[in-house]
């Protein structure tokens, strides 16, 4: 049995009236990269937040690697690499003297690290932060996240501003961190990423956490993708219900091609965003 | 926590140099030219003197603006005393607001150190600051002095700076206090508060029903011609000075800590 490294229970954040998360309760397991799904403004950054102790929360608990969010936050963050979604750092200084400062403040020698990341994610340390793109200003919050090796990354929308050679050296230096026993809870709106790299999932819609599962279980979901050939008609559509029931609705059609497979992570997305649920059981394409 | 002083006064570095020597620089200007105005000034000192409210409010019918102390006080005291309070009020009230307002907050308190540190390695980085002010500024005056010849009194001189040190803290700790409530950097509302808190000392010195309230204003203990006429300042208006300062900056600790922090 895995440990768990992020534990929320029962979390619940408003902004005054406003909604922000709603008694969220997720685990991610050590080892897991998690994918954190959800629409603008679901509270996934909001939750994100809350571990990184940003923002002070009514209700609920949050711990990391086993202690509580609160009262050990500094503990928490020297094992915590963070990426925000939009990258802001000291205009006036170089990249090198921020990576420096990041380092100084952890009290670990990341020189070396440092050295392979700005290599592979091919950064100029003696540029200035202000004459940075936001994909260069991207890596080089990349690069302050790995630099000190830590045991949990926490990325919100790690990818957006790179080009899609970047995302792919990214994600090949995270499965490296993972395989060396790092954990991931990375938040993002591009569901190949959720696909291809992530092995949980947890969707989140209008401060509600919908559901978490692997991203397997997910996707082996009750609901099925159909597609046929009926009456020289062509349908696609999804179906949720017993899979016995299903012949029998179609015995008294001519079927010319039948196909039942697997939905996808982009149409289980979409089921779950749709605000009327019982679209699924008959969702033309 | 080292390293966020060092970086605080690192970034706070350049407006300082730019305050001290513009206020410093200004004043051993004066101090230079004390020696061909001193002729002239005995001539108006009289007229000075007798001025009514405005001799009243800026001390000249306690001290002769024909003597070098009297000059300072008058001169230089003015100059330095608006100086310190606005760089004061300036680094006081942006040294919260600035990292939400520039979106570096997130960087910030990512780093593994809590609120508590930071928010204290950065009100030591606008101590150090006000410090260096007043230091830069007090090696000028001093240098003028020297070139000078004379001085206006080691003693007041060394009382004027202090107390003007702790008017320019309490300021800061003030705007400090009022920059942990703001998610924008405004540094407008910091010089505004100096100013009016500079203007406030002016009117009690000159309106009868407002000099029992005096004390409220952190001019008031700090005033140069009151030092170098070895008038006493208020006890009162230190010891509330002090009592703000200490108020200040445990109120911004308190509800900074609480905070929740800008994206």
């Amino acid at each position: 049995m895995k440990n768990n490294i992020i534990e929320i229970e029962h979390l619940t954040k408003r902004y005054g009236k406003h909604r922000g998360v709603t008694n969220v309760t997720l685990a991610v397991q050590e080892g897991d990269i998690f994918g954190f799904l959800g629409p603008n403004g679901a509270g996934k950054s909001t939750t994100i937040r809350s571990i990184l102790g940003f923002l002070n929360y009514e209700e609920g608990k949050i711990q990391v690697c086993g202690l509580d969010a609160i009262h050990n936050h500094e503990a928490i963050l020297k094992n915590v690499g963070y990426i925000p979604s939009e990258a802001w750092f000291y205009p006036e200084m170089t990249v090198n003297q921020l990576l420096q400062m990041s380092a100084d403040v952890r009290k670990v020698d990341c020189r070396a690290e440092k050295e392979m990341l700005c290599e592979k994610l091919e950064m100029d340390v003696n540029r200035k932060i202000n004459e940075l793109s936001l994909g260069n200003r991207k890596k080089v919050s990349i690069i302050c996240a790995m630099q000190h090796k830590p045991k949990l990354f926490i990325f919100d929308e790690p990818t957006s501003g790179l080009d899609p050679l970047m995302q792919n050296t990214f994600f090949e230096l995270l499965s490296d961190y993972v395989k060396m026993g790092a954990t991931c809870m990375l938040s993002t709106h591009v569901l190949s990423e959720v696909r291809n790299y992530c092995n949980k999932v947890g969707m989140m819609k209008e401060g509600l956490l919908l559901c978490t599962d692997s991203v397997e279980n997910l996707t082996k979901s009750s609901a099925k993708r159909i597609r046929m050939i009926r009456n020289k008609e062509k349908l696609d559509y999804l179906y949720k219900g017993n899979m016995n029931d299903i012949y029998k609705e179609l015995a008294g059609y001519d079927i010319q091609d039948l196909l039942i497979e697997e939905p996808s992570i982009e149409e289980i997305f979409m089921h779950y965003y749709k605000k009327e649920t019982s679209d699924v059981n008959n969702m033309e394409a | 926590m080292l390293t966020i002083w060092k970086h605080e006064c690192k970034s706070n570095f350049k407006i300082l140099l730019i305050w001290s020597l513009s206020v410093g620089g200004m004043g051993l200007l004066c101090i230079l030219l004390y020696q061909s105005m001193e002729g002239s000034m005995k001539n108006i000192a009289e007229n000075f003197a007798s001025m009514g409210a405005f001799s009243d409010a800026f001390g000249m019918n306690t001290l002769s603006i024909g003597s070098l102390k009297g000059y300072f006080a008058a001169e230089i005291g003015t100059i330095h005393g608006l100086g310190s309070s606005m760089f004061a009020a300036s680094i006081g009230i942006s040294i919260l607001s600035k990292e939400e307002d520039a979106h570096t907050a997130e960087y910030l308190f990512s780093l593994p150190l809590s609120r508590k540190k930071i928010i204290t390695s950065k009100v030591a980085a606008f101590f150090s600051a006000i410090l260096g002010f007043q230091i830069i500024c007090a090696l000028l005056y001093a240098l003028g002095f020297f070139i000078l010849g004379e001085t206006p009194g080691t003693f007041a001189f060394i009382a004027f700076m202090l107390a003007q040190l702790l008017m320019s803290l309490e300021i800061a700790a003030v705007c400090f206090c009022i920059s942990a409530f703001l998610k924008k950097n405004t540094p407008g509302v910091g010089v505004g508060l100096a100013l009016t808190l500079y203007l406030f000392d002016l009117l009690a010195r000159i309106v009868p029903a407002l000099k029992n309230f005096i004390f409220l204003t952190p001019f008031s203990y700090c005033n140069a011609t009151d030092i170098f006429s070895k008038i006493e300042a208020s006890g009162w208006s230190i010891l509330l000075g002090c009592l703000l300062l200490a108020a200040c900056l445990l109120l911004g600790f308190i509800i900074y800590r609480r905070k929740d922090l800008a994206s």
